[in-house]
């Protein structure tokens, strides 16, 4: 049964939700990966996204952010709906997202990775190449000013000149978080961030989000499978299975979801906490 | 002929011409032709990503739109030559935006499909392109032939400007062009990969989706890059037209692009000085081997001819082997491209 938390949750949330969730669908072939996943994400707070593998996490993000295609459903961003828009606009729009498999453009230095996600370079016309050099040059070096401080912040800074394909599984995944926040996102979807970054770092990632959301507003949805971070780090966690939303609601209310424990946590997990 | 429709035709097959400038000077055309389709693959192949096999479609449409704008709709020849550089660029948006929808290996073949398709077109559309007959002068009127500006041109530059050499080849002037706009659009491709928007082509090159998930538009940038492409093939389809005095289907085979990677890959890949050595190298070696005097019985001509191309591929081999980045590539971006 889902607790009082789960049914009152969404409501709640959804009322000036940065981004909506409605009714989503997604199948390929005869697997319905996405089967009618509806949530709503309060603007400037942390939501984790658990849920067992193949539960249709990432595949929802995909729908979100454009990369695949929903079958139906509504999902609105900010106020517009972006339901089957192109992925590049919806990052336009400020939603930006990191990939569960690392995306690192390899054979570019890891500087280049952080100034491409820049947004608001006139350079990236080519006509402006031409016709407003001045322009162009002012905001590269803005950017890659940015793209330093943000390097000093991900511990690396030695490695900006390295191409990001010689760069550690764990360090790219810092590299691709890095990234990310180069491109001034309101809302950034990270799929297992913590995944294969020591504990240290890993908890001096947590602390950067906290302080982007009390700084800059900055809203953030991620998906991770160690309950750990889940219940210290998040204000609200967001449980999938078999390609539903089954609860929503603060990290203890969820801990204590019987559907939860039942379809993700386990016995092991009820055992830890008594 | 049947080893390389892409030889210059004023070229002599004697082996007495190796000793004479004409000789040289026609292969250093050849080599500036290829350095420009080349580039436009370089930009293409080493800096997109996308994998372009139809160079030699729009040298053709190029070429073909230069011509018929001259003879048949008699436009100025020089103001022929940008309208014809737009009516590539349009021909290769239009094939791109279809077709760079598809995954990459996919869109290399219908580039193939596409080159072969304007090839056997210009064969057939006679009433247009002439046919295999070719196009040069208007049916009724042969003095008006395409490359009449250019003719006037080239004299006025050996008479005006090649100070240095009492007799200059006819030649002489187209080498002097080709070479100008090869190292001109060297530069200025240089130029334009090392800013934002290059910057953006080539994480389109590392990776789409994450490009897409920064927020670019990279259609869009594919589509520029093959306009780019298509401008440079148009270009050098305009100074094959000029060195051979007229443009033949036999001129636009898939051969011409294959020989085109050939020197991009021996120039190397993502980096564009490597290009003009590339073609150099590639050409003179490819064409110093006329020096190749065998006995007749067994040598015919034909057997030596692709004994040319067995040498020179074997030398292509050779530094795959010892050199796979290329003459000028960094291995390091090639075993990370990966
Ligand atoms: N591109 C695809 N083509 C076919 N099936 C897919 C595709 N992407 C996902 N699936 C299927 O959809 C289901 C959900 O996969 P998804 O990757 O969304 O799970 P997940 O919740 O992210 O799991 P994990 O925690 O293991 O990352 C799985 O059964 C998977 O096989
Ligand atoms: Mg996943």
């Amino acid at each position: 049964m889902s607790s009082p938390a789960a049914k009152s949750a969404p409501a709640q949330a959804r009322n000036g939700a940065l981004l909506d969730v409605d009714g989503v669908f997604k199948h390929f072939g005869g697997i319905q990966a996405v089967n009618g996943a509806t949530f709503g994400i309060a603007p400037g707070s942390i939501t984790a996204l658990i849920g067992p593998n193949g539960a249709g996490k990432t595949t929802l993000f995909n729908v979100v952010t454009g990369f695949y295609k929903g079958d139906r459903g509504a999902v609105t961003f900010d106020g517009n709906s972006i339901f089957r828009h192109a992925p590049y606009e919806i990052a336009q729009r400020g939603m930006v997202r990191t990939f569960q498999i690392t995306k690192s453009l390899a054979a570019m230095p890891v500087i280049d990775n952080m100034m491409l996600a820049a947004p608001d370079q006139p350079g990236e016309r080519f006509m402006n190449l031409i016709v407003r050099p001045g322009a162009v040059r002012s905001r590269e070096s803005e950017v890659r000013e940015q793209s330093m401080e943000l390097l000093e912040v991900f511990n690396l800074t030695q490695l900006a000149n390295a191409y990001a394909g010689t760069l550690s599984g764990g360090q790219r995944k810092l590299l691709e978080l890095a990234r990310a926040l180069m491109a001034r996102p309101k809302l950034l979807l990270l799929d297992e961030p913590m995944a294969g970054i020591n504990p240290t770092l890993g908890k001096r990632l947590l602390e950067h989000m906290q302080r982007l959301r009390k700084e800059q507003g900055v809203t953030f949805l991620f998906i991770e499978h160690d309950m750990e971070v889940v219940m210290n780090h998040s204000d609200r966690v967001v449980v999938m299975a078999e390609g539903a939303v089954i609860a929503e609601g603060e990290p203890h209310e969820v801990r204590g979801d019987q559907r939860v424990i039942d379809a993700y946590l386990g016995e092991t997990q009820e055992d830890s906490t008594t | 002929m049947s080893v390389d429709p892409t030889s210059v035709a004023p070229l002599a097959v004697t082996f007495e011409a190796l000793t004479e400038p004409a000789f040289w000077i026609g292969v250093g055309v050849i080599a500036g032709i290829y350095t420009l389709l080349a580039l436009g693959l370089q930009v293409n192949v080493g800096f997109t990503g996308i994998v372009n096999f139809g160079q030699a479609a729009f040298m053709a449409v190029g070429a073909y739109a230069m011509a018929i704008l001259t003879v048949k709709a008699e436009i100025n020849f020089w103001l022929a030559l940008p309208l014809a550089v737009l009516i590539t660029i349009a021909f290769g948006l239009l094939v791109g935006l279809p077709a760079l929808r598809l995954r990459a290996d996919y869109f290399a073949i219908a580039t193939i499909a596409m080159a072969e398709v304007v090839r056997i077109f210009a064969q057939n559309a006679r009433g247009l392109t002439g046919g295999n007959q070719g196009i040069s002068c208007a049916e009724d009127d042969p003095t008006l032939c395409y490359f009449n500006e250019w003719r006037e041109a080239s004299d006025w530059i050996n008479d005006n400007l090649v100070f240095f050499w009492s007799d200059p080849e006819d030649l002489f002037p187209l080498l002097l062009v080709v070479w100008a706009t090869a190292i001109a659009a060297t530069f200025a491709l240089t130029y334009f990969t090392n800013t934002p928007w290059g910057r953006v082509l080539r994480a389109v090159r590392e990776d789409e989706d994450a490009a897409m998930a920064l927020g670019k538009r990279t259609l869009r940038f594919k589509l520029q890059s093959l306009a780019l492409s298509a401008t440079l093939g148009a270009i050098g389809g305009f100074f094959f037209a000029l060195n051979l005095a007229a443009v033949y289907p036999i001129n636009f085979e898939p051969l011409v692009t294959f020989f085109a990677f050939s020197v991009l890959i021996l120039g190397g890949l993502a980096n564009y000085k490597g290009v003009a050595v590339g073609a150099i190298l590639f050409w003179f070696v490819l064409e110093g081997t006329r020096f190749i005097d065998l006995p007749d019985p067994p040598f015919t001509e034909t057997r030596i001819a692709a004994l040319r191309l067995a040498i020179t591929g074997l030398l292509l081999i050779g530094l795959m082997a010892f050199r796979p980045q290329g003459l000028f590539g960094k291995k390091e971006e090639m075993v990370l491209g990966e």
